[in-house]
């Protein structure tokens, strides 16, 4: 019987790992890395790479939101504004008492996951195309936020969002433990229930799953919960690292979040790709704007130079075969 | 009988632009009603000054609404919308009071819009990346490149020209009308209609000889030219030059076409349709702004109104069904 | 005399991927006679078109335009030479207008803008010539899909071609819209144009044409007049062995217990419908193209809003409000457009066998993967897929993805099959296999509900087949009393020669 299981399902194989996106996203990580670190002293060092990952962390935290967002067909330009609205809004939650925070922060991803919820009620269900869903939630969410909070910046003490900031845990940050804790859950889900065979079922085609009886709009709707969810979390790390939240502060992470779930070979057209390429896409991502730093160059160069290594990277890694 | 006359029988054209008006009924009704709100608020609307005056606000965002319009009949879409409209405001301002005057300024100005524009579409088409992901990308090297022609606010526009176009005259309601004509006639021409072709169905229009690749470069071209158009006009409203002045036109351009009712998947909607949306979308804010809304309340405003706008026909259909 | 062809293939070759797909292969399209391509989807008709239209190149051999080898043909020298090709899948634009369309690619130009006055008139013409009399300016977009297909084919006579390819004209066609077809097909044919004609439906193809080239597994079986050919023999040259019984041998079934019920049923066209599906049935729902039949099958299955006087399915009084709904009473549905409706084209054949079980599992629970995998096995042994099952559905041809769009109901066995147009497109052998497996199906105490566009599978496997016309039933006609004649008098309605307007 072995013969016709191999047959069925062949054996896995080192050169499908060449054809592996996410791998493929990691050597191209690692390649830099060690061409950087002979080129430039200092950016090897373990400090410094450390902090890098810290800055990876909130975009891989966003990402795993657009990640399930985008391979169910989606996706969701109100990341970044959420994100604002997380940073934000702990510090306004926090004033009675709440020692800890804990309550404050839990409010608060309670509340992201709800405007995610929003999200996908107006997606599922009201059939508006998820790009202007998002973006009017965006430009409704930060009207919100300048009239409550205006334009001063906030800041937030407490135990918890101080531990998430500044910990480290055998000389690894809270931050990135975090990311690592969440990140598992997240390929779990994706690759291993139901639900994430879902989300591969909607963005791939979304009229036969739901002729297959998959729940389409209740899919939807939790995809998008999701991405709330993520997120705000990144919202109460970006708090905790920077120490005080203004409006604004979220506005970086929401093409980051695209760029990186791109640059880790899912398919911007929805039904393939991986979480495990996005991980490796947002530390290039945090890797490149670093370099560019480095190079010292005026603000119009830098911009230049990350929108000419996003299109570069897209050709290597793969193009997008038009499936339509 | 004579087969040079045309008869009745032949008449094709206009019939054919009367189904393209069926969808939009509702949308027109909708702006008519905002923009009588609009005239009974501001009496001073109805005078060749106060439409004058009007136009001038609506004028880009009613460039931008076709730019990204024409993008999304074909399939496509442009996040770089905002960094080409300021690429063309610094482009403008910085080459109108120099040597090349203003017939060069604006030729500079067209030539940097068709030629960005055309490149994008190069590598988006040729080959075959995602058009979100590549005009994302676009959007950074644009900005850069106004970064680097002019890194903060500045440079200037000649006084005459800026009287001209945004004084007291009613140029850009002139411009706006020419824009729309221009428009008729390129979709009176065979790689117009490919347009629609390519984008719904390009496998097929393939196979049936339609230039599938061509128009869609043309589209992008087109697409470049009209924002950084949009971006020479604001620089003369303004009458200086800002690297990040157009920022907020990728969103709203992107807004107007889909309330006018041009889809994500290429080949549906009307450019009618999207300059009635912006139109609609300049009106709103218009009227918010005379109401006294403080600027932020209009993004919240602006918010619910897109979402409603859009989810009113769903809305509706459930209704009538749950009866 | 011999006349000299217009194209000619002469031991044409072509592979993809290492995969021969035709080899050696010669066809001439001679003006003037009505060319039938036969073969079983995958033996390469599809890429002989291509190579014929210039939109492949082959590998080896040559293709002769009026006796002149072309060294290398594009798809514009073909279309400059005349040859026009109306493909299966439409390559229409519904936001413009029937004449829009006609022209587009080949638009009368004037001034180097569109001419709308010689296109309207040359339209008119070519639409008179196919029966298509609706408005010249609607949007395609409005037109039924049998309209537009002949909106499909006025446009590739538009061009004026002296070579028409036909692939698979009428699955979508309406009796009527097959009927003008013939008749224009027959006019083509007298002012010389030569057709190439392919089809699944036998019959049509030993009325219409001439000449028969058969395709087998990418070699040319049979090249021969269809002169003192008849059905079955063509069969054999297909499949290349003896085509038998096509369909499985008709026995009664025994006790039928009613399972769904439902009175004064609506939904979408359809208007206050009676029916009855009984257990260990196959019951045919026909009539022509669009009466309905689709909105009765999913209306059924919970995915199109509907409302019933009195409802009973499967022990409940209800409706099922959602597919879901549905799916816990027992229903299925294999859908008609297997690429759109039925499949996930991206994913695993695997994985597609396993989409049921994802959508009702309990979403947060492990998967066993070792689990799916023996039951992908077990599916795929059942139904003869052969061959790798972590192959992407679109490898496929398209009977075998007809099996695995088949395959994916059967691990939760469900007592009602919902089935619209399950072999449309197939090939032969595995239509053979789905009418066996129906009838296994049946006699097991399921209950069937067969659309077909396809009559003869209607008279030979249904036990009842209830006729749809306009939104209703025409007529419910029972085993004893089934015949083609018999079906197609009821769909047409009283006076059989009506027009369809």
């Amino acid at each position: 019987m072995n013969g016709t299981e191999d047959t069925r399902f062949p054996r896995w194989r080192a050169a499908s790992l060449l054809r592996n996106r996410a791998f493929l996203t990691v050597l191209i990580v690692a390649l830099v890395w060690i061409v950087a670190a002979f080129a430039k002293p200092g950016f090897g060092s373990y400090g410094h790479l450390r902090y890098l990952l810290e800055l990876a962390a909130v975009i891989g935290l966003v990402a795993i939101g657009q990640t399930y967002v985008v391979i169910a067909g989606g996706i969701d330009l109100s990341v970044g504004a959420i994100v604002t609205v997380s940073a934000v809004g702990v510090p306004l939650v926090a004033l009675s008492g709440d020692s800890s925070g804990a309550f404050a922060v839990i409010a608060i991803l309670a509340a992201a996951t709800g405007i995610g919820l929003l999200n996908g009620l107006g997606v599922a269900y009201l059939r508006i195309h998820p790009m202007i869903m998002t973006l009017a939630m965006a430009t409704f969410l930060q009207g919100v936020l300048i009239l409550i909070a205006g334009g001063t910046a906030i800041s937030a003490q407490n135990p918890l969002l101080a531990w998430l900031g500044n910990a480290r845990i055998i000389g690894i940050p809270a931050g990135v433990i975090l990311w690592t804790i969440v990140s598992a859950a997240a390929l779990a889900v994706l690759h291993a229930t139901p639900f994430g065979a879902r989300l591969f079922a909607l963005g791939a085609n979304p009229l036969a799953s739901a002729l297959s009886g998959v729940n389409v709009q209740r899919t939807t709707m939790a995809v998008y919960a999701v991405s709330g969810l993520t997120a705000g979390l990144a919202g109460v790390l970006v708090l905790g690292m920077n120490g005080q939240g203004y409006v604004g502060i979220g506005d970086p992470y929401l093409l980051a979040s695209i760029a990186a779930v791109v640059l880790g070979g899912t398919s911007i057209l929805g039904g393939s790709g991986s979480y495990a390429g996005t991980i490796p896409g947002a530390i290039l991502l945090v890797t490149i704007t670093a370099l560019i730093t480095v190079v010292n160059a005026s603000a119009g160069w830098r911009s230049i130079l990350f929108g000419s290594l996003i299109l570069l990277l897209l050709l290597l890694s793969g193009r997008e075969s038009q499936r339509r | 009988m004579s087969n040079l006359a045309p008869t009745h029988e032949d008449r094709l054209y206009w019939p054919v632009q009367r189904q393209r008006n069926r969808s939009l009924y509702g949308l027109f009704v909708v702006v008519a009603a905002f923009v009588a709100l609009y005239a009974y608020l501001f009496p001073g609307l109805l005078s060749v000054a106060g439409i004058s005056k009007f136009a001038q606000s609506w004028l880009p965002l009613a460039l931008v609404s076709m730019a990204q319009a024409i993008l999304m009949l074909t399939g496509g879409i442009s996040l770089a919308i905002g960094a080409t409209v300021s690429l063309g405001a610094v482009i403008a301002a910085t080459t109108m009071m120099g040597p090349l005057g203003v017939p060069g300024g604006i030729a500079a100005v067209a030539f940097s819009g068709l030629g960005i524009g055309a490149l994008c579409g190069v590598i988006a088409i040729r080959l075959r990346l995602p058009a979100i992901i590549v005009t994302l990308a676009a959007s950074f090297i644009i900005a850069g490149l106004a970064l680097l022609i002019l890194p903060r606010p500045g440079g200037a526009i000649p006084g005459w020209f800026s009287d001209l176009l945004a004084g007291n005259t009613p140029a850009a309601l002139i411009l706006l009308i020419l824009a729309a004509l221009l428009w008729k006639l390129y979709l009176a021409t065979p790689l117009g209609l490919s347009l629609y072709a390519a984008g719904e169905n390009p496998v097929g229009a393939y196979r049936a000889g339609v230039p599938v690749d061509t128009a869609r470069i043309a589209a992008y071209a087109l697409s470049g030219l009209l924002s950084t158009l949009a971006g020479l006009f604001i620089a003369a409203q303004t009458g200086s030059g800002d690297p990040v002045i157009g920022n907020a036109f990728t969103l709203n351009s992107i807004a107007a076409a889909v309330l006018g009712g041009v889809g994500f998947l290429g080949g549906r909607g009307t450019m009618r349709g999207a300059i009635a949306g912006s139109l609609l979308l300049s009106v709103m804010i218009n009227v918010m702004f005379f109401l006294g809304f403080p600027p932020v309340a209009q993004y919240v405003a602006q918010g619910l109104i897109i979402i409603g706008a859009v989810a009113l026909p769903e809305i509706t259909r459930r209704f009538r069904r749950a009866r | 005399m011999t006349l000299q062809p217009i194209i000619a293939a002469r031991g044409v070759s072509r592979s993809f991927f290492g995969n021969p797909v035709l080899q050696d292969v010669s066809i001439a399209l001679l003006p003037g006679r009505i060319h039938a391509l036969l073969g079983e989807n995958g033996a390469g008709k599809s890429t002989l078109i291509n190579l014929l239209s210039g939109a492949l190149a082959p590998d080896g051999g040559e293709i002769a335009i009026d006796g002149k080898v072309l060294r290398k043909l594009t798809p514009s020298e073909a279309r400059r030479a005349g040859i026009a090709v109306v493909q299966q899948e439409l390559s229409l634009t519904s936001e413009l207008s029937i004449a829009e369309n006609i022209g587009l690619g080949a638009f009368p130009r004037r001034f180097g803008l569109v001419d709308y006055a010689t296109l309207a008139r040359k339209a008119r013409a070519v639409c008179a010539l196919v029966g298509l009399d609706e408005n010249l300016s609607t949007p395609v977009g409005d037109l039924p899909l049998g309209r537009r297909q002949m909106v499909e084919i006025a446009k590739a006579l538009f061009r004026e071609p002296r070579v028409l390819v036909l692939d698979e004209p009428t699955s979508s066609l309406s009796a009527h819209e097959a009927d003008t077809l013939t008749k224009l097909l027959h006019r083509l044919r007298q002012a010389g144009t030569a057709i190439l004609y392919i089809s699944h439906r036998l019959n049509e193809v030993m009325r219409l044409c001439d000449y028969v080239t058969v395709l087998k597994d990418g070699k040319v079986t049979a090249d021969r007049s269809l002169q003192g050919v008849d059905a079955a023999g063509l069969v054999r040259l297909m499949v290349g062995r003896d085509p038998g019984d096509l369909f499985p041998k008709w026995t009664p079934g025994k006790d039928c217990p009613t399972i769904v019920s439902v009175a004064g049923f609506s939904c979408g066209l359809l208007r206050d419908i009676d029916l009855d599906i009984r257990r260990g049935e196959i019951l045919g729902i026909g009539g022509l193209v669009g009466q309905g039949q689709e909105d009765l099958l999913l209306g059924l299955y919970g995915a199109l809003p509907a409302s019933a006087r009195q409802a009973a399915f499967n022990g409940t009084q209800s409706l099922p409000a959602s597919v879901s709904k549905a799916n816990a009473l027992g229903l299925a549905y294999v859908p008609a457009d297997r690429k759109r409706e039925g499949l996930h084209l991206i994913h695993s054949i695997a994985w597609n066998m396993m989409l049921p079980h994802f959508g009702h599992a309990s979403p947060l629970r492990l998967r066993d993967r070792a689990g799916e995998r023996e039951l992908a096995r077990q599916l795929a042994d059942r139904l003869s897929i052969k061959g790798d099952l972590t192959r992407q559905v679109q490898a496929l041809s398209g009977g075998n993805q007809q099996k695995v769009a088949l395959a994916k109901w059967m691990p939760s066995d469900p007592p009602i099959l919902l089935l619209n147009d399950p072999t449309r497109g197939v090939d032969v052998e595995t239509k053979r296999e789905i009418y066996v497996l129906l009838r296994r199906f049946a006699a097991e105490g399921k209950a069937i509900v067969l659309s077909s566009s396809d009559t003869p599978e209607l008279v030979h496997l249904c036990d009842r087949v209830a006729v749809m016309r306009e939104g209703g039933i025409a007529r419910m006609i029972e085993h004893r009393e089934l015949s083609e004649e018999a079906i197609v008098a009821a769909a047409m309605g009283a006076e059989p020669a009506r027009s369809a307007a």
